[in-house]
């Protein structure tokens, strides 16, 4: 089994981080379609997609039986499920793989519903180190207007409702978010995330990351599949 | 107070929890499950009230890990995250509530079982020891041991050959016997590190079904009363002033244990009880 940092393979992991709101998946669609356009081979890969544990995340998520422990262990199943059949053959096979939500996610979220922090880490530590990491900056306030605009209304565990942080939903997500996003800020450093100014204009946001995921690919010519 | 391995989950409090974890271990077909049958009306007539719970019965995770190992695209870290979530479930939601409420808790295979499986499938042992670091300390941990020889008899005879238990998905290339004859010796051989690892309280499972009952009823009935653990080796301990050559030599003049190597692992403790066995357990019933 080997550790984060020790796999070497041709493709290349790009993946998106951030609190809802941050706007990392418009980002994400749009280096996507560019990168296609390029012509290399891309994937994209999906946080808490996998069909394996679709059932019983559902399960635990419509009965509300989820605890911060079963929460954390059947994301980390699903991700383990599409890491094992999806991502590191991609990568050994000399695929650009995108990832909406990678690790990182897991980090914040389980960390502030009270998993120790170290058990979390060393649980993904079959994760594969990205080639880089975006991490999506926004104000807490921002972020929440984007969120509460757009939609009719948060689920259960997206607001944090299972920690009883607030009977409201909108306060307890706002509660719920903002620690996330301390989380995050702790994260930068350690796992050397690359920050993007969420604020900022899309075309802008978008141009910083074409640029670094081009110099990454510089030397990766040979995973284009089309002229 | 009770104990975990590691890091105890958010929100679990760890005192008041008056009732008795007891684990029964062993690997596949070795007859945990008809000791649990025993055990149970026993302790009931006593009463003493019991939950028993087992590997995949959890409401969360039971059917998914079933429907997902009758598919062919489990793969091994993902299989032991699932066996982790549904744990963790249980334990959640039966067994902290059950030793709150002063039940006995009969666990057939509890983190090892799950430990060794992954070890054995390559896992890293930091990886999986980590990952189960939130279970609690059980009270005891009964191995019921055998060799491979044994175990062949027992599943032929009984529910024949399963392509899990015979880690069919790890050598894939050979014929199911091969291939449960391999897999089981390896596991076997995780069993007897972790035995030592954690302390299991080892019960030779090769007698018959109501020998190895009586065993195991009075390790249980030990930890029920409370008293402390007998040692497994009783020469560990000298008298008081033996000399450490005298104790040296003791020990060595000790007759070798009556077992035949092939089917004990190294190390198997002196056992007190005749060792004949042949396939009379439940696995020809």
């Amino acid at each position: 089994m080997k550790r984060y940092g020790e796999h070497r393979f041709p493709g290349k992991l790009f993946v998106v981080e951030g609190i809802d709101g941050s706007g990392k998946s418009t980002q994400l669609m749009l280096l996507h379609q560019w990168l296609q356009a390029e012509g290399y081979g891309v994937v994209f890969s999906e946080w808490n997609s996998s069909p394996l544990v679709r059932e019983t995340t559902k399960r635990g998520k419509k009965k509300q039986t989820l605890t911060p422990s079963t929460f954390s262990l059947i994301h980390a199943t699903d991700f383990a499920d599409r890491m094992e059949h999806n991502i590191l053959p991609l990568l050994k096979a000399g695929a650009v793989v995108l990832c909406d939500r990678y690790i990182y996610t897991a980090f914040g979220r389980d960390v502030v519903r009270g998993m120790d922090p170290q058990w979390v880490r060393e649980l993904y530590s079959f994760a594969v180190k990205p080639t880089a990491a975006f991490y999506f900056r926004v104000p807490l306030d921002v972020a929440m207007k984007r969120i509460l605009e757009g939609r009719s209304g948060v689920k259960f565990y997206e607001a944090g409702l299972d920690l009883g942080l607030s009977e409201d939903p909108e306060e307890s997500f706002g509660i719920f978010q903002g620690r996330i996003l301390d989380e995050y800020e702790k994260m930068v450093p350690e796992y050397d995330l690359t920050t993007v100014d969420a604020t900022r204009p899309i075309e802008e946001q978008q141009t910083y990351m074409r640029q670094i995921v081009k110099a990454k690919l510089a030397q990766a010519k040979r995973l284009r599949v089309a002229p | 107070m009770r104990e975990t391995y590691a890091a105890p989950l958010p929100g679990m409090n760890l005192a008041e929890l008056p009732g008795k974890l007891i684990v029964i271990e062993g690997t596949d077909g070795v007859g945990r499950s008809t000791q649990i049958r025993l055990l149970r009306p026993w302790l009931e007539q006593q009463g003493r009230a019991v939950l028993d719970t087992a590997i995949k019965r959890s409401e969360l995770a039971g059917k998914g890990i079933q429907q997902a190992k009758e598919g062919h695209t489990l793969g091994r870290i993902t299989l032991s995250l699932f066996y982790a979530t549904d744990f963790a479930d249980r334990l959640e939601h039966e067994i902290v509530p059950a030793l709150r409420a002063g039940f006995v808790v009969l666990t057939d295979r509890y983190i090892y079982s799950l430990m060794a499986r992954a070890i054995v499938r390559g896992a890293d042992p930091r990886w999986i020891r980590n990952a189960y670091g939130f279970a609690l300390k059980p009270d005891a941990i009964f191995y019921l041991r055998t060799g491979v020889d044994d175990l062949i008899p027992r599943v032929v005879f009984s529910r024949g050959f399963d392509y899990w238990e015979s880690g069919m998905d790890i050598h894939p290339s050979e014929d199911m016997y091969d291939s449960f004859r391999k897999y089981q010796t390896e596991l076997l051989a995780e069993f007897e590190r972790l035995a030592k690892e954690y302390n299991f309280e080892i019960i030779d499972a090769t007698p018959d079904v109501r020998t190895v009952f009586e065993h195991l009823r009075t390790g249980v009935a030990r930890v029920l009363s409370g008293e402390p653990r007998e040692p497994l080796f009783s020469v560990a301990t000298p008298p008081p002033g033996e000399p450490l050559e005298a104790a040296a030599k003791r020990v060595l003049e000790m007759p070798a244990p009556t077992r035949p190597a092939a089917s004990t692992p190294e190390e198997a403790p002196p056992l007190d009880q005749p060792l004949a066995r042949a396939v009379d357990g439940d696995a020809t019933k």
